[in-house]
């Protein structure tokens, strides 16, 4: 049975709206044509009488819906929180008053204006419904699965142990460690920064061992991960072939990197001088001679070491580097240490480009690197070649300006690291045809050569998505953990190039956020940028054409397929940003507080002046995380824009389904505008793609324009930035002249 | 290419910084070039206080000893209170100059040099400086219509001198000197074996 | 106010390093008390106009963490308070603050009646005091908390009673004084951020002389559509256009004499701060005089792209000084380019000075055997109890780092409080 829905409308008075517009007015709209129950006034709502007299007539009236009219949903958010009942905004203060004149030429228009917001309100309140929790997460698991055992698998299963919870390292090789165990020393981590220092790896394996929350898998890898937050499912195989299924909650991919191939590095001889090596063969020739080291050709001593920075790295050569990985020239400073630890009259030179040593430990690192005698020079070096006993390599001084060579024992080149990512999902785009079926491009061809990491069961893919240059970030600069699929972490190098101090960071960093989406899965909890939303996509089986779109386009891959092509929703995966809803072309995906009829039921009850009395109506759909503020903070500035904008926020402009479109031009709009953030390869839309999504919908709506021989400027989509107090209200005016122009739309009844 | 073998080794670093005075801070210069830009006769300079300090990294002695750079620092000290790397950058000029002297390396014609000489033989022959000697020395350092020359131009400066009992022709015939003058010979040579035990070390 | 007590993690300083790290402990159930200094939260991000490599805006980034702080009960604030004091250990610390007076209380509603009756102005500290705003004022626009501040100066004049009459909801109370609360906490999270290097230092730069030389964080409040230019780039002398524009690198960074370290981020801020001249003029130019570009993994693709550009030079060259062309106040920097040997003395429209960060930390409050370098900043190791240091507090950081650092002090902290139970 349906409940009976009691709204109740409160509206402020506060804050000078009071002196603006007509409460009475606006009460009775609440009760005429938004039906409220319920109707009150308030001279100063947020105060605590404000609030006390709402929580008594929840109580005395039952009350089962909100309406709160007075200033933005953003603002006193948590005084307007009442336990588990929808809520509606209408902002007459910085949606209404503060963006109009105040004088008597515009008092009419204003107060239309914030007649309509009560009744969007009202509509909103009586659609929503109330958010009752997931029962996906009835039963989770708290453990963590580590993938890989270096210093950042290591770190993050002991930091996950002091926190209380356990984890299962899964490392590939035969023995824990890494990369770091294969290191002589370490670059400093305590000041004064100025000697190599011990890794400490060995403590760091045994307390790893020793630790009963910690189980360790050598020689597995992961076969098979399903599932979501809380409910992970892993196949962890044994080179044997032996396999296990075990449970987790949360994942963190920390496998690394691979040293770049130096072979391919013709100039400097690698392949064929015995003595031009790596810094990761120099490491384990200096840790197998505890600290001394030999010739790899073992003629004679080394009395010259020269090490060439930047070695196939930071160069637009064929299969070299575009990037720098950040740790090479503190270690090639680090390595120059260990030869005058040996001998200080050993001759070490550093060739770079720019010595890249930041921070406070670097440039300290630097200093005493110089003090002990080591020689950097700024240098472009072009050949390394070799006559039997010597080298030579020569080189452009940049200083001096001069092209010339010195004669070396040995040279070391500073190669960089390669991403241990798996495939990335998104190399090759997935298309749809008008049937759902996949489309297949022939030019793209489908050879990832790659391994796969974590061999995810998920519709988009095997693995993490990769960012830039193959390594499997997120871009976030201000939430550099959140991966597009919840719930798993990446950590270490295999993110960004880093530094063993970084790195262990960086794993304890990650071991944060994956008992965070544990403890909030448990809880039926969104987890960033919606951070404890409890509402989830519903999906109306029914009138599902299996057109694959929802799951083609959720950002985060967490809908994955049914053998029959219908949709499986996993909420613990889900980020709640609506993408699905909007691209489900028979309107089938809903949240209880959000959904398409939220939305068309608030532009429907506009209202709708008719064609003849030049009162136009615009209808703005702004992304709520930033257009949405950015026109809060113009209203703060006192920027006026038309009295004939409507704004709607929406969760991400990638939740705009066109049918909202197509209806507000069928009642009647004369404008359409769509705010939604930056698209591309910088995108700054929190839920990666919808922005993007939204657009490219929003391309196809001209088809739609033109069979109601509606003219196209009538819809405009645009990038905006949360910074754009300005722009954002001038595009509602840019509108406004354009409906002035081309006229009012026809459609109005 | 034949010295190549040298180049760039520590050969002549560890020369600079046990033979020369402040030299063991040649290695922490990090080559930003403040120095260079800091110095009021920068202009003059064939190479600059960090060039020169890359050359000896690149153990060019030969150019770094003969080179008239550190010939042209006026001890305004500029470079040493910009330098982000603590070098005492005045005193290693001074010290590279002295050592190339030394070793018969500084550019042969360098008026500094001949100036430094000139004042430095006059000096200690009596422990005071003979002005009358000094200025007559530098006026002819260069040959003797070029002193004569000079010793016009300057005619007014000196009598406005003697006027003002700056300095006394008598200084021709003898001229002033310190009490004990064969002590201080002593304590020279001492200094100078001291310092030649140093460097030749 | 939440009663602290022995599983109460205390975060000090609220800028993206306290906000991260009070929101990860928080999104967990834990009870966290968040200070912070100034009267907002957000820190020196939000005076940031854009952030690198993606040239996109920090205040969309605080706005979601806002939203999570408002949202979450487990987290409370107190602005304009600073640790007075710390004693104890491990799981029991107990912690003085000072709280200085904001003369406003929560029942502020941001509705603006304070400003508008409000006649004095005083200095504008969030636009580094490039210019001036009411003595009743709202930090900037997306301040949080959206609360108002009076200043001091008129507390007590005729002006503090007009601006007290003047709120409708009885938020303003002239009579609040200074108070100190203790605090009962199990761990402290010390975010206390960096503060910009005061380029007046710099005596040869002429930061204080010469009207045209700006550091690089009085440039972001200059970009900033809000801010004291109203986002318009031009020349403080003049308000003519800076089209011609050099960067000094290292501008109290890498220095002896200033601050030793290297301060990380201003290599890459610098290259950003270019594209607001090349993206404002199409004949705009900048020149950047530099030692070293750091600009380590792949923001190597960006100083790439910055430098494939025709109208953006490097220079590697420390500037020896800045002088002033009397005649149309160009600043002319002087100096060599060290690649070869090339001496110049180039004029300009406007030169930006990349100021480094400093700790902004008062060690003199902390107990005596935490670990603090010579540099200022605060080293995170065992011997430091329960006490760890975030983002700038622990090294000079970027955002994405400072980010990184504090997730990684949360779980510390959470450590030390499940260790508790």
């Amino acid at each position: 049975m349906a409940e009976e829905i009691k709204t109740g409308c409160y509206i402020c008075t506060g804050c000078g709206i009071g002196e603006r517009l007509d409460d009475k007015q606006m009460q009775t709209i609440a009760t005429r044509d938004g039906k409220a129950k319920f109707v009150k006034s308030h001279q100063f709502l947020c105060s605590d009488d404000g609030v006390k007299t709402i929580n008594d007539d929840i109580k005395s009236e039952q009350l089962n819906r909100l309406v709160i009219a007075g200033c933005s949903r953003r603002a006193k958010m948590n005084t307007f929180e009442f336990d588990n009942i929808p809520t509606s905004r209408a902002n007459i203060r910085e949606g209404v008053i503060w963006v109009r004149p105040d004088n008597d030429e515009s008092s009419e228009t204003t107060q239309e204006m914030a007649n309509d917001y009560i009744r969007m309100a009202c509509a909103e309140a009586r659609t929503m419904k109330q958010v009752a929790p997931s029962e996906e997460q009835s039963t989770i698991n708290k453990n963590i699965l580590i993938v890989g055992g270096g210093i950042a698998g290591l770190t993050a299963a002991i930091e996950a142990s002091k926190a209380g919870y356990q984890s299962s390292i899964v490392e590939k090789s035969g023995k824990l460690g890494g990369f770091v165990a294969n290191l002589y020393k370490s670059i400093p981590h305590k000041s004064p920064y100025n000697e190599p220092q011990e890794t400490q790896i060995e403590n760091l394996i045994k307390t790893a061992e020793d630790d009963r929350n910690i189980t360790i898998y050598l020689d597995s890898i992961v076969s098979k991960t399903e599932g979501a937050p809380g409910r992970f499912e892993a196949d962890i195989t044994k080179e044997s072939g032996a396999s296990k299924t075990h449970k987790f909650g949360a994942i963190i991919q920390n496998n690394g990197f691979t040293q770049f191939d130096a072979n391919i590095l013709d100039e400097f001889s690698y392949k064929t001088q015995k003595n031009v090596i790596t810094q990761s063969e120099l490491e384990s020739i200096a840790k197998k001679g505890k600290g001394k080291i030999q010739k790899p050709d073992g003629k004679g001593e080394i009395k010259t070491a020269v090490f060439i920075q930047c070695a196939g790295q930071r160069s637009d050569k064929e299969n070299h580097l575009s990037y720098c990985s950040g740790f090479c020239c503190s270690t090639s400073i680090k390595q120059a240490m260990y030869f005058k630890e040996q001998n200080p009259d050993i001759d070490t030179i550093i060739m770079y480009d720019d010595l890249r040593v930041p921070g406070v430990a670097g440039e300290d690192f630097y200093r005493a690197g110089q003090k002990k005698g080591i020689v950097f020079s700024k240098a472009k070096v072009s050949q390394v070649t070799g006559d039997g006993d010597n080298l030579k390599v020569e080189f452009k001084d940049l200083i001096l300006d001069e092209d010339t060579a010195i004669s070396a024992d040995l040279v070391v080149l500073a190669t960089g690291l390669v991403a241990n990512s798996g495939p990335d999902p998104y190399a090759t785009p997935i298309e749809l045809d008008a049937d759902g079926k996949e489309i297949e491009n022939p030019e793209v061809q489908k050879i990832d050569v790659t391994e796969s990491v974590l061999n995810l069961q998920y519709r988009q893919g095997t693995d993490l998505p990769h960012l830039k240059n193959g390594f499997t970030d997120s871009h976030f600069i201000c939430f550099p953990y959140e991966t597009r699929r919840t719930g798993i972490y990446a950590a270490g190098p295999v993110r960004r190039p880093m530094d063993i101090l970084q790195t262990k960071d960086d794993a304890t960093g990650a071991v944060m956020r994956a008992i965070s989406v544990i403890e909030n899965s448990n809880k039926g909890r969104a987890q960033f940028p919606r951070s404890g939303d409890l509402s989830f996509p519903e999906f109306r089986k029914e009138g599902c054409t299996q057109c694959k779109r929802c799951t083609v386009e959720c950002p985060f891959g967490a809908i994955n397929e049914d053998e029959k092509g219908y949709p499986i929703f996993n909420e613990a995966r889900c980020r709640r940003c609506g993408t699905c809803m909007g691209a489900c072309p028979v309107r089938v995906i809903s949240f209880a507080n959000y959904s398409v009829e939220t939305v068309n039921q608030q532009i429907k009850n506009c209202d709708m002046p008719d064609e003849f009395d030049e009162k136009p109506r615009i209808l703005v759909l702004a992304c709520e995380n930033d257009a949405y503020p950015a026109l809060d903070m113009a209203a703060q500035n006192r920027i006026e824009y038309s009295a004939y904008a409507r704004i709607i926020p929406v969760r991400c402009l990638g939740s705009t389904s066109v049918s909202w479109i197509t209806d507000a031009l069928n009642s009647g709009y004369d404008g359409i505008v769509m705010m939604g953030c930056k698209k591309g390869d910088d995108y700054q839309c929190h839920f990666v793609k919808g922005s993007e999504m939204a657009h490219e919908r929003m391309a196809k709506v001209g088809d739609t324009l033109e069979s109601l021989q509606l003219e196209s400027e009538r819809v405009a989509v645009h990038e905006v930035a949360i910074s754009d107090i300005q722009t954002a209200p001038a595009l509602i005016e840019d509108m406004a002249k354009v409906v002035e122009k081309v006229g009012m739309n026809p459609f109005k009844f | 290419m034949s010295d190549m073998i040298n180049q760039y080794r520590n050969n002549f670093l560890k020369e600079v910084e046990s033979k020369v005075e402040e030299g063991e801070w040649v290695k922490n210069c990090m080559q930003c070039g403040v120095c260079a830009g800091s110095c009021p006769l920068g202009d003059a300079w064939e190479h600059t206080p960090q060039k020169i300090f890359m050359m000896i990294r690149a153990g060019k002695k030969q150019e770094v000893l003969s080179s008239d750079a550190m010939w042209m620092c006026t001890s305004c000290y500029n470079c040493i209170v910009r330098c982000p790397r603590e070098l005492p950058i005045t005193h290693i000029m001074h010290g590279l100059a002295h050592y190339a002297k030394r070793l018969g390396l500084a550019p042969k014609n360098n008026p500094t040099l001949k100036f430094a000489q000139i004042f430095w033989n006059n000096l200690t022959k009596t422990g005071r400086v003979n002005e009358l000697k000094v200025g007559l020395s530098l006026y002819f350092m260069n040959g003797f219509v070029e002193g004569i020359k000079t010793s016009l131009k300057m005619q007014k400066v000196g009598l406005n001198m003697i006027k003002n009992k700056r300095f006394s022709i008598a200084e021709a015939w003898g001229g002033h000197s310190v009490k004990d003058k064969s002590g201080l010979h002593k304590m020279l040579k001492k200094a100078y074996d001291l310092e030649s035990a140093r460097v030749d070390k | 106010m939440a009663i602290a007590t022995n599983q109460t993690i205390l975060i000090v300083g609220g800028g993206i390093s306290g906000m991260t790290a009070a929101i990860e402990a928080a999104e967990i159930g834990k009870n966290v008390i968040l200070i912070e200094k100034r009267p907002f939260i957000g820190g020196r991000v939000s005076q940031i106009y854009k952030y690198f490599p993606k040239l996109c805006f920090p205040t969309c980034g605080l706005e979601i963490n806002q939203k999570r702080i408002k949202q979450n009960s487990g987290i409370n604030i107190l602005t304009m308070s600073q640790v007075a004091s710390v004693t104890g250990s491990t799981g029991d610390y107990e912690v003085v603050i000072k709280t200085s007076p904001r003369y406003i209380n929560e029942k502020c509603t941001a509705c603006g009646d304070c400003a508008t009756v409000a006649t004095s102005e005083i200095d504008n500290e969030f636009n580094y005091n490039l210019n001036k705003t009411k003595s009743a004022y709202l930090p900037y626009s997306n301040a949080y908390p959206q609360r108002y501040v009076i200043d001091e100066s008129v507390i007590k004049t005729d002006e503090g009673k007009k601006i007290a009459d003047s709120c409708k909801v009885g938020a303003v109370d002239l009579s609040m004084q200074e108070s100190e609360t203790t605090l009962k906490v199990a761990s402290i999270i010390w975010a206390t951020g960096w503060q910009p290097f005061d380029a007046d230092k710099i005596q040869p730069y002429g930061h204080d002389r010469f009207d045209n030389v700006i550091s690089s964080v009085e440039f972001e409040r200059m970009m900033d559509p809000m801010g004291p230019t109203s986002g318009k780039l031009v020349r403080p002398s003049d308000g003519r256009d800076a089209k011609n524009v050099a960067f000094v690198q290292c501008a109290g960074s890498r220095d002896h004499n200033y601050l030793k370290h290297c301060s990380r981020i201003c290599c890459m801020a610098t290259l950003k701060q270019t594209t607001y001249i090349t993206d404002t003029y199409e004949d705009g130019k900048a020149d950047i005089y530099y030692i070293d570009i750091r600009a380590i993994d792949r923001f190597e693709d960006f100083y790439q792209k910055i430098k494939n550009k025709d109208n953006v030079n490097f220079i590697k060259s420390k500037v020896a000084s800045i002088t002033e062309d009397k005649k149309n106040k160009n600043p002319v920097l002087n100096g060599v380019d060290t690649e070869g040997y090339h001496r110049y003395a180039n004029s300009y429209d406007m030169v930006v000075l990349a100021v480094g960060m400093q700790p902004a930390m008062d060690t003199s409050i902390l107990p005596k055997d935490i670990t603090i370098n010579e540099h200022g900043f605060m080293e995170n190791n065992d011997n430091n109890g329960g006490m760890f240091a975030a983002g700038c507090a622990a090294d000079a950081l970027d955002v994405n780092r400072s980010v990184q650092s504090a997730t990684a002090a949360a779980l510390k902290a959470v450590q030390v409080v499940n260790s508790q139970s």
